[in-house]
């Protein structure tokens, strides 16, 4: 039965050549729009590490002196001091937690004529690869006895290794970051994440960085910040040293906790830790008050999805509604002055059900056509996309849950814009339109 | 003789169709008005005069990793080559580009006291020698700019300049009396006469609450990751450009130069999402405006066809042509017109939620109104050529058994 | 005050010429009521439509009250009918989304008429075929023969000296038959001239004068003299 109504809507559909293309091409360019803005809406509100983003956590610490204002809703500054991140870092507990800061050096390889390049660095503690599950080609991070002990380690990504290398195993090799030589430990495979979830400061959907050194070599090397520094309040830095000392923010930071427990005692120990510098002449507030979010309450409440397109998204989803009233309107129309027809078959035994079933496999077909056009309009917004806001590019596709979703929900769409139109059809009485015009 | 009771009752009395066609140009309405405005919004943002002859500008990126020279040294003779370049007009180091998204700002404050009770001014600041003010292409509107002899040229920070060069925006939120020049703005405990002002310079960000504020300190601390900034002559730019990483190699060859992008290229790249935001915007008002039109033309095709035979009929009972015409025009017109009336109030209600929820002006009721003539100017051309169609329905057509 | 002389119609289609009217002359006075009759396929109601103005004809020259219809545009054949002539339609063809007041009221409005003037007519006519109670209702909550009487009305609203009634009684029983024939023979007596296609002969033979339309000319015309039907179904 269910390919004999195929055919009779297909038939239906020749029928009217025009008004079905007018259909298809409402449904299609309905679905384009709100599917480009929704495809960039659900990259840039994808869960960056689904497997772990409940365990990962984001702590923050109100520093603040009472009365000072910072940026964000809840007044908890975004990132930590040098000396916070430093004493997170040291604890015990939990395992496997990160201290990080963006920034840069020139890179080249010893006795090269290759000009060096600049690259962007992540300073960070080692249990960084093992908190985000960074994969790699060859090697692996440095242990915690070379990062205590000063020694000048480097794991590079495999771009990196690309070309400078040639793809070849390069751990033990060395490299030139700005004047000093650091031995390469480990490269980085690909990392699959669409997003920089871990420091959103300086756009969240910048590339991963290629090289990462230690943590433990900041004070050592004078390693300044490329990302944001924010201080509260005026301070004398006349130094490196004096910044390190300070209370100005600049490091993200990254605990592990595993369930509600570790939180709990998590939570536990920031508080302890904050009384304790409290006893040391800081914190200088009433109410001592901190932050723990896991990644997707961070990204949500770091506004990691522009406005923009979240107004693009609304915008769009009326836009569907407008074709949606403009096909039912089609619908009722063309179905309407289908009714005499109706009225033979109805004679001639079809019950309403089937009836209206054969209307409700007409407008899928549309809902069809329509989401498979919508596909190709999507992609043509999103290489717009692309080439106007090149930043947008890891956002601006398409992945398979939204490939899936353009046909799913054109073809729902025509059906609830064909419910009305086939239920006022199959209400039909056979002899209404028999016996007179 | 417009027939609008009679074409009124007719409607009430096969409404579906109607008030389909009516949502749908009252929820273009509503989104058209809206979009136009926030594009509106961003045109103005994209092409507000920022005080730079941005085509002649362009900065270059300088990162050194030798350490067998002193930086400042470096620096100052690299300026002196560029400034030699042919094509240059001047060059200078900068702690910021202006325009490009990064670059420092903080509190002044009226008094040296850090108390947090006093009033203190949000101004991005730039850093540089006596040239940068000319060569970013600004002009000293009153007092004057930096003297040679003031410039601090220092690796840390222990020492501060004592006189700055504001601009007029910062100048008058700092002294709104009118007797600023002269005055002294604090920068931490440090005190700074204001020297000279210059009428417009935007800071480093376009969207920042006072992207006009902007303070110049004669201060140069070259830096392991340093900015230099060059002005050419008009139409130079290009060559300087293509030249200037040879240039700057062949003259110390222990550092990188990177990023070296014109002005126009930075406002360009700090405006890239309102750019999209407004292609996007334009995509779907002429999308939205041809679909809603396409349905119209549609939807009257097909009434037309449903009335063939009350048409012909009309013809026969003496309708002229032209009643025909007017007879869609006038039904297609009411149906608009209740349209466009919850659209305008849609559109309205939209803007306050747009308002509340993100951070958009306030809608400008005009463009409700231009919007509103507008959908309606283009219904009426959806339905004149169906219209005339029509009318060309032999009136035989009544005689016509079924 | 109607002349045909020597019309042709003439329906083009992709392969065939198909002869509706040939050289087809009738010439009708003021105040007759003519019958038009003759199987179907003759070309009645071509005759009907050219008559009326409702379609133009190939050939020949048709003058109705000293006008050469020939020459007239578009716009003049619709001022034309709207005053001279009044139809009606075997489907009744009522407009279904107005109401019976409404319907009455569309050619009055197309002649432009003033409102209270426009109202004084379409009472007294609904009032004429005995539906001034109804004028609110929509056709399709009338009988068959209302909305006929509702389509009478309209005609006469216009008050025009020339009725031209298509099968008037095709889509009704007999007893609404008679009492629409009845109203058009009052309105004949009331000074309208009436041309009415039928394709049945009773309701042929009680107009005074009958025509025969075969193969698109006229075949017979017989005059009735008086009016009783008895006496010529006793013919």
């Amino acid at each position: 039965m269910f390919v004999h109504y195929l055919d009779l809507g297909w038939r239906s559909l020749r029928r009217t050549p025009l008004v079905s293309l007018l259909m298809v091409l409402a449904i299609a360019t309905g679905i384009g729009i709100t599917m480009t803005s929704l495809s960039v809406y659900h990259m840039m509100s994808m869960d960056p590490i689904p497997h772990k983003s409940t365990q990962l956590y984001h702590p923050q610490l109100q520093t603040m002196d009472d009365g000072e204002e910072s940026w964000s809703e809840d007044n908890l500054p975004y990132q930590l001091t040098y000396q916070d991140a430093k004493n997170l870092a040291e604890s015990e507990f939990p395992v496997n937690k990160a201290a990080m800061m963006r920034s840069g050096f020139t890179l080249h390889l010893p006795d090269s004529e290759v000009r060096p390049t600049i690259e962007n660095t992540r300073i960070t503690h080692r249990p960084f690869f093992a908190l985000f599950d960074v994969p790699f080609v060859y090697g692996g991070p440095w242990t915690q006895e070379q990062a205590e002990a000063g020694n000048a380690v480097v794991v590079i990504s495999s771009t990196i290794n690309e070309r400078l290398f040639g793809g070849a195993d390069s751990v033990g090799k060395q490299v030139y970051l700005d004047e000093t030589l650091f031995t390469i430990v480990g490269v980085t495979a690909p990392w699959q994440t669409h997003m920089k979830f871990y420091d959103v400061n300086n756009g969240a959907f910048n590339n991963h960085e290629n090289i990462y050194i230690p943590f433990e070599l900041i004070e050592p090397m004078s390693i300044d910040t490329w990302g944001n520094t924010n201080g509260w309040k005026f301070e004398n830095i006349r130094s490196f040293k004096d910044k390190l000392a300070s209370e100005v923010f600049w490091f993200q930071f990254w605990v592990e906790l595993p369930d509600q427990q570790a939180k709990q005692r998590y939570e536990e120990f920031l508080m302890a830790y904050m009384a304790e510098q409290r006893e040391l002449g800081r914190y200088n507030r009433e109410q001592l008050q901190f932050g723990l979010r896991d990644v997707n309450s961070w990204l949500d409440y770091r506004n990691v999805v522009s406005e923009d397109n979240q107004i693009l998204v609304a915008l769009s989803f009326m836009f569907l509604a407008v074709c949606l009233a403009n096909i039912i309107g089609l619908l009722l129309a063309k179905f309407m002055r289908r009714a005499p027809e109706v009225g033979v078959r109805r004679a001639l035994g079809a019950s309403k059900r089937q009836v209206f079933l054969q209307h409700i496999v007409e407008v899928s077909l549309l809902g069809l056509a329509g989401g498979i056009i919508g596909i190709g309009i999507t992609h043509m917004g999103l290489w717009g996309v692309r080439i106007s806001q090149e930043y947008y590019t890891p956002l601006a596709t398409m992945d398979l849950s939204m490939l899936l979703a353009a046909p799913v929900i054109a073809i729902s769409a025509c059906i609830l814009a064909g419910l009305y139109p086939a239920w006022l059809v199959c209400r039909t009485t056979p002899a209404t339109h028999l016996k007179t015009q | 003789m417009l027939e609008i009771k009679p074409i009124f009752n007719a409607l009430r009395r096969s409404k579906v169709g109607a008030i389909l066609l009516l949502i749908q140009i009252a929820i273009t309405t509503a989104i058209v008005s809206n979009a136009a405005f926030i594009i509106q919004d961003r045109l103005t943002f994209l092409q507000q005069e920022t005080g730079y002859p941005e085509e002649d500008i362009f900065t270059l990126s300088v990162m050194t990793f030798g350490k067998d020279r002193d930086l400042s040294q470096q620096f100052e003779q690299d300026e002196q080559m560029i400034r030699n370049l042919p094509g240059v007009v001047d060059a200078a180091l900068t702690n910021a580009v202006p325009l490009s998204g990064s670059g420092s700002a903080s509190g002044m404050r009226l008094t040296p006291s850090s108390e947090q009770t006093d009033r203190n001014i949000r101004s991005a600041y730039l850093q540089g020698d006596d040239h940068l003010i000319n060569t970013l292409g600004l002009q000293i509107d009153e007092g004057r700019g930096f003297r040679a002899d003031e410039v601090i040229v220092s690796q840390d920070r222990s020492q501060i300049s004592n006189v700055a060069v504001v601009t007029r925006t910062f100048l008058e939120e700092a002294f709104p009396d009118g007797d600023g020049l002269g005055n002294t703005i604090y920068w931490g405990g440090a005190p700074m006469k204001i020297v000279g002002v210059i009428n417009q310079a935007k800071g480093p960000w376009l969207h920042d609450s006072r992207p006009d504020n902007l303070v110049f300190m004669p201060t140069v601390r070259a830096a392991n990751y340093q900015h230099i900034v060059v002005r050419t002559e008009p139409g130079q730019r290009a060559s300087v450009m293509r030249s200037i990483e040879d240039q700057m190699l062949t003259a110390y060859d222990k550092r990188v130069i990177n990023y070296v992008v014109g002005l126009d290229e930075h406002k360009r790249q700090y405006n890239a999402s309102d750019t999209l935001m407004m292609r996007m915007l334009m995509v779907l008002i002429v999308v939205l405006i041809a679909v809603t039109a396409l349905g119209i033309f549609g939807l009257t095709l097909f009434n037309i066809s449903k009335r063939t035979r009350q048409i012909g009929t009309r013809r026969a009972l003496g309708a002229r042509k032209s009643d025909i015409v007017r007879y869609f025009m006038v039904e297609n017109s009411m149906i608009c017109i209740g349209g466009l009336v919850i659209g305008c109030a849609g559109a309205v209600f939209m803007g306050q939620q747009l308002l509340t929820h993100f951070s958009l002006p306030a809608l400008n009721p005009w463009y409700v109104v231009m919007t509103a003539l507008a959908v309606f100017a283009i219904t009426l051309c959806a339905v004149i050529l169906p219209a005339r169609r029509a009318a060309n329905i032999s009136p035989s057509v009544a005689t016509r058994s079924i | 005050m109607l002349t045909m002389n020597n019309i042709s119609k003439v329906y083009q289609t992709e392969m065939v010429q198909t002869h509706a009217l040939r050289d087809f002359n009738l010439s009708v006075n003021e105040g007759e009521f003519i019958a038009v009759t003759g199987p179907s396929g003759s070309g009645k109601t071509t005759f009907l439509n050219i008559a009326g103005m409702l379609e133009p004809f190939s050939a020949g020259q048709y003058t109705l009250d000293d006008t050469d219809i020939g020459k007239l545009s578009d716009n003049q054949r619709a001022d034309l009918r709207n005053q001279k002539i009044g139809f009606i339609f075997q489907g009744f063809n009522l407009i279904p989304d107005l109401n019976l007041y409404e319907n009455v009221e569309v050619p009055l409005r197309y002649r432009g008429i003033k409102a209270a003037e426009r109202k004084r007519r379409i009472d007294a006519c609904l009032e004429q075929v005995g539906l001034g109670s109804r004028a609110k209702h929509l056709p399709q909550q009338l009988s068959g023969g209302q909305q006929q009487r509702v389509a009478i009305a309209r005609a006469l609203a216009g008050e025009p000296r020339f009725l031209l009634a298509d099968e008037p009684t095709g889509n009704l029983d007999s007893l609404m038959a008679r009492q629409v024939m009845e109203l058009l023979e009052q309105i004949n007596r009331d000074g309208a001239t009436i041309i009415m296609v039928t394709h049945d002969p009773e309701l042929a033979r009680r107009a005074p004068r009958n025509i025969q339309i075969v193969d698109g000319q006229v075949a017979d015309m017989t005059l009735y003299q008086g009016v009783p039907t008895q006496q010529v179904a006793g013919a």
